[in-house]
């Protein structure tokens, strides 16, 4: 990036990425994401490419990892995955040896990666496993020093906030209130890498390892 | 018994023992085992279900897509080569054509009422899992070009993804069936070339929000054509020859998936292994078939072939025509099957994933699928020997004219 001035992020994932419930692509995450960098980094041709496909587990993904991650030549990976193995209890030892491979693959590429911690859900009780594999998910990113961005969180924080009534929050439409959630992801992530970005540089912005 | 001479005869220019096609009576063992496959689809639909920890994808490398689709060719081997046989490719063209058309709108109905049943779910439920579980998330944000896309095959939600690989593998019958009767073996041979080309070359049918279609066709035809190649040899008589050796192959190679699948590590402690089990233990290509499941599912069909018995035996028990029944049926029952599981998705969601529920929605699932294809057995009894009575009735009526 230092050379061309281009920054490409590749965003991969399921349905969070793809867009799921937003009223239109350009209101995914990946595209608010590139737009608000835009905004932030005027000086840099800043791309986010997405590569989100409902439904799919995170094998799935490890098996496109080299055509649709690491051919597009990124600094970043955004990694959103873990869902779909929440929910069909795939192991955690099987799942940590998958999400290993994949991290792998992508450091060993020279590549950054953000991994997005699961969503928050209003009742979690319907997946009894749902928090053993957000930890699983946690703990293994960090073993890699991959940061996770700590989607549940903020997810939890705001659907929580006083900020909305509980007619607000329930008798929302479904795509306004998931829309606003991408906007507010993608703000969130723009803003760290952002800010990773010029902080690390002198005036410069620098990459590698920029958005740890 | 059939010497291996007359397998080679047969493999490579398509000829058994007499001369043409024999007349086949319907084998018990199909329908059985398609149906037993067909329960298990059902199971495994319902991914966290408790029971789909015990499903045959857990103990080997193929599952019950690959039996299915092995079947497909056999069976449409028997019901459509034997038209084209008798009445020629014209006719058998029609039948096929005919029975596409029946597929697809099953295709499309089944689109519809998924989409009704998890579109109502997550607006009752505010549960946004719903829309991940079965990628349903393209119909919520452009519903006209999800449509459309649906209309065209390239937008297929998950586990609604077997029948576009059914119509595309039966469109292509007739070619593999001509091609089979002239050489099997041949057959055989551009059926791998043209997997691995596509695998190599990246080819796939087009997927509006993918890479390509989750069962890409031009490596899932390789299955579908053995399952011709099969077809054609019980078409033609050849007996199955006793091969000891190819026994005792196909059952290692089983039990060595069986124990690949079910241990964690490296169990033989072969060092040049080390890297082959921890790729197989995380998971097979599914979209472009791995060899390890193509061994596998050729590997039980052989054992299936070889030592399940021929004839009613697997009908004498009550079981075994339940499981054929719903084997006949395979169309319906399938259709039914993936509705009922993606709304068992939500029951077991809504419940937690209590074991009772689950355990009583599976046993529910299955009752009700078992019924659907003793009803249908049923119902299709009474109207062919309804219609039989007819013709008689109708011909003692009208006097012929000689």
């Amino acid at each position: 990036m230092r050379e061309t001035g281009a920054l490409t992020i590749v965003a991969i994932g399921s349905s969070t990425t793809a867009g799921a419930g937003a009223g239109s692509d350009d209101k995914s995450y990946p595209a608010v994401l590139q737009e608000e960098l835009r905004r932030r980094l005027p000086q840099i041709n800043v791309n986010v490419v997405n590569k989100g496909v409902g439904g799919q587990s995170a094998y799935d993904m490890v098996l496109r990892m080299d055509t649709d991650v690491i051919e597009q030549k990124p600094s970043i990976v955004i990694w959103q995955t873990v869902v779909n193995e929440a929910v069909s209890d795939i192991g955690e030892e099987k799942l940590a040896k998958i999400l290993r491979k994949g991290i792998r693959k992508v450091q060993g590429a020279g590549i950054d990666m953000i991994m997005m911690d699961l969503l928050w859900l209003p009742r979690e009780g319907r997946y009894p496993h749902y928090e053993s594999y957000r930890t699983l998910l946690k703990v293994t990113a960090k073993e890699y020093g991959v940061p996770v961005f700590p989607r549940y969180g903020v997810m939890k924080e705001w659907a929580l906030s006083r900020r909305f009534t509980p007619e607000e929050l329930i008798g929302m439409r479904g795509t306004e209130l998931v829309e606003a959630g991408y906007r507010c992801l993608a703000i969130r992530i723009a803003d760290g890498i952002a800010s990773a970005l010029t902080s690390s540089g002198s005036g410069e912005p620098g990459v590698r390892g920029a958005s740890h | 018994m059939t010497p291996p001479f007359s397998i080679l005869h047969f493999l490579l220019l398509g000829r058994g023992p007499g001369q043409g096609p024999v007349e086949v009576q319907r084998d018990a063992r199909i329908d059985v085992i398609r149906g037993l496959a067909l329960l298990i689809i059902f199971i495994n639909h319902m991914p966290g279900n408790v029971l789909a920890g015990y499903t045959p994808h857990n103990f080997g490398f193929s599952d019950a897509a690959d039996v299915f689709v092995l079947l497909a060719g056999v069976s449409a081997t028997l019901a459509f080569g034997g038209i084209v046989e008798k009445r020629g490719l014209a006719i058998a063209g029609l039948r096929i054509g005919a029975r596409l058309w029946t597929l697809y709108i099953a295709h499309i109905a089944m689109f519809i009422i998924v989409c009704g049943v998890v579109a109502a779910a997550v607006t009752r439920t505010q549960n946004p899992v719903y829309v991940e579980a079965i990628n349903i998330q393209p119909f919520f944000s452009d519903t006209f070009s999800a449509l459309v896309d649906a209309l065209l095959l390239r937008y297929q939600p998950s586990y609604l993804d077997i029948l576009p690989l059914y119509i595309v593998l039966l469109a292509g019958f007739p070619l593999i069936y001509c091609a089979a009767r002239r050489s099997p073996a041949l057959t055989l041979v551009a059926s791998i070339a043209l997997w691995q080309g596509a695998v190599g070359l990246g080819l796939n049918l087009p997927n509006a929000h993918a890479a390509g279609w989750f069962f890409n066709p031009f490596a899932w035809q390789v299955i579908f054509t053995c399952g011709v190649v099969l077809g054609l040899g019980v078409q033609r008589g050849v007996s199955v020859p006793r091969l000891w050796w190819l026994d005792a192959v196909a059952l290692g190679y089983v039990l060595l998936s069986l124990v690949a699948k079910v241990s964690s590590g490296n169990p033989l402690g072969l060092a040049v292994l080390n890297d082959w089990f921890d790729s197989v233990q995380l998971g097979t290509d599914k979209t472009n078939l791995a060899w390890s499941r193509l061994m596998h599912v050729l590997a039980l069909a052989w054992l299936a072939m070889r030592w399940l018995p021929a004839g009613g035996a697997l009908l004498r028990p009550a079981i075994g025509r339940g499981l054929a029944a719903v084997g006949r049926h395979a169309l319906d029952v399938f259709c039914a099957g993936t509705v009922l599981s993606i709304l068992g998705q939500i029951v077991l969601a809504e419940t937690g994933f209590a074991l009772l529920p689950q355990l009583l929605y599976s046993l529910a699932g299955v009752t009700l699928l078992v019924g659907l294809g003793m009803f249908l057995t049923w119902y299709q009894s009474i109207t062919l020997s309804g219609a039989r009575e007819m013709r008689v009735s109708a011909q003692q009526a009208s006097p012929s004219p000689r």
